[in-house]
């Protein structure tokens, strides 16, 4: 029963080709320049492209949740009420969708840092850093569900774009915590993004596992899905 | 409660106490409303009058703080679950997106019975449209994409809030046209409108709310009779309309919009039109007419239905 809805929304997802283009190309492209730039202060490419990988697969999975928020607007989801769709349903189709746009920028921020940046790394590594780091995106989608259930269709961009900024920088994604001052950097390790870029960089150091960080994001996923879930429920009330 | 008639022969629609508060304001007191399978009823009352909360109680959108509803013998869930209900709010607008084929073939999807999209497409009068974005529809167009979608689950309960709101005439016409259709199968309607001429053409019964209660519940014509049945219009000369009060089967007296002849509400029309012949010789340009619902309407809620709307036709 809930397939005809995934279906319908994998088709709108995939048929917006500019956004899935700017998705992976904001993070290949970043990688690219930073990798540069920050090549004499001892930062690896390796090291950058768990962070871009990280920043590309927040954002785009982000944006996707946060789109909802304009269906809201729009009346469409008290049209849903109206289908058998549970409200698990609508929710689970909408965070698969966000989970399927957050593949391609991660494995386009890998793809460029072998190909261009010389980056080597043994199978199970590469398993880690690419698909360790989109499994590590749930809590971003969710994130994203629920900025797209508390804002309006007119001030979610803004909202997102925050949250997206706050997650990027202050998370260490574009920017690396070690060059960051101390206050900074325990800052940093409250916040999700800051260990979904973790799981690359234990791959990526040889250190092998990825730590606490599965731990802290199944922490946050749980969070973000109750909240989620009390949200819908919530709005339903909505006259 | 009702649990035993409901078994035996559900209404399609069953409202009995109904209440709901937004904070101080009461936006439906205490209604009750059974409707059975196969009658076409329109819910008519001012804004406000709390038509639109209870549809959306109705269909499970809304909770009620008290009171029941039960769609076909089940709860508003579970009949639009079981594809029972279709609906069609207001203001929803179409992802623009999609196109109108992928919209009611993931509706269909959803249910375990539904009507072929193409059946759909053709009832809703929008075949040619099935491969179009909703971004590319007109106004009438979208409403009827969205009366498709009601009527994919091939709903035995069909609820339309306002469908014709947005619609130039041919578009209305086109849109009755296809409901017509669907009502033809037996199937039950219930439309709110603020069109009167709407209700009476396609309704058999009429439901007139007002402040949150239903202030006249029956056909078309029984409720118009209510108000008095017909109206004499007359001019007599030298006579002001408060003196006419005292002939027999009249009701009520007041200027006519010409500001020269009288018009007379009347009990019985025949005995007030002799009495006031015999008392008033010189009473001319006679005229009988039937009530009509923007009559009944005006003097059973007091309120000029959404004013613009009446004034502008």
């Amino acid at each position: 029963m809930r397939g005809g809805y995934l279906r319908f929304e994998v088709r709108r997802a995939l048929r917006d080709s500019r956004f899935l283009v700017f998705a992976v190309a904001l993070p290949v492209g970043l990688f690219v320049l930073l990798s540069r730039l920050y090549q004499s202060q001892g930062a690896t490419p390796a090291y950058l492209m768990s962070g871009l990988a990280a920043f590309g697969a927040v954002k785009a999975a982000l944006d996707t949740g946060a789109r909802t928020a304009v269906e809201r607007g729009a009346g469409w989801q008290r049209q849903l009420r109206l289908t058998p769709l549970s409200g698990a349903g609508y929710l689970a189709a909408k965070g698969a969708v966000a989970m399927l746009v957050a593949l391609p920028p991660v494995a386009g921020v890998a793809l460029m840092a072998a190909l261009t940046a010389g980056v080597r790394l043994p199978a199970d590594a590469w398993a880690q850093a690419v698909l360790g780091t989109w499994l590590g995106t749930v809590p971003f989608a969710l994130l994203g569900l629920l900025v797209g259930q508390l804002c309006s269709a007119r001030n979610v961009q803004t909202y997102q774009g925050g949250v997206l900024l706050l997650l990027g920088f202050v998370g260490g994604l574009l920017i690396p915590v070690a060059s960051f001052p101390p206050v900074l950097a325990g800052a940093a390790r409250a916040l999700p993004s800051y260990w979904l870029a973790e799981i690359g960089h234990g791959a990526v150091s040889g250190s092998g596992g990825p730590g606490p960080a599965p731990v802290v994001l199944a922490a946050y996923t749980v969070a973000l899905g109750v909240a989620v879930v009390v949200r819908y429920r919530r709005d339903g009330a909505r006259a | 409660m009702l649990a035993g008639m409901e078994r035996s022969t559900p209404h399609a629609v069953a409202l009995s106490g109904l209440r709901k508060s937004y904070g101080e304001r009461t936006a439906v007191a205490g209604i009750d409303l059974l409707i059975a399978p196969g009658e076409v009823v329109a819910l008519l009352g001012p804004n406000g009058a709390g038509k639109s909360t209870t549809v959306d109680m109705m269909l499970g959108l809304t909770p009620p703080d008290s009171g029941g509803i039960t769609l076909f013998g089940a709860d508003p869930r579970r009949a639009l679950a079981d594809g029972v209900v279709g609906a069609m709010l207001q203001d929803v607008t179409l992802l623009e997106d999609a196109t109108v084929r992928e919209i009611l073939t993931m509706i269909a999807s959803m249910h375990r019975a539904p009507m072929p999209v193409a059946g759909a497409l053709r009832l809703a009068g929008i075949g040619e449209l099935a491969e179009r974005r909703a971004a590319r529809l007109s106004g009438g167009q979208t409403q009827r994409v969205r009366l498709a979608m009601a009527l994919v689950p091939d709903p035995g309960l069909l609820v339309l809030d306002e469908p014709t709101a947005v619609m130039d005439v041919t578009a209305r016409r086109a849109f009755w046209h296809a409901m017509g259709a669907f009502a033809a199968s037996g199937r039950t309607v219930l439309f709110t409108t603020h069109y009167l001429e709407e209700a009476e053409a396609h309704a058999g019964r009429v439901v007139l709310m007002r402040d949150g209660t239903i202030v006249a519940d029956g056909p078309v014509g029984a409720v118009m009779a209510r108000v008095g049945g017909r109206t004499v219009t007359a001019l007599v000369p030298g006579v002001r309309p408060p003196e006419l009060l005292a002939l027999p089967g009249v009701v009520g007296a007041e200027p006519a919009g010409d500001g020269h002849r009288v018009v007379l509400r009347c009990s019985d029309s025949d005995g007030a039109l002799r009495a006031l012949l015999a008392r008033h010789p010189g009473a001319r340009d006679v005229e009988i007419r039937s009530a009509s619902l923007e009559e009944a309407f005006v003097l059973l809620t007091g309120a000029n239905l959404a004013g613009e709307e009446v004034a502008a036709r």
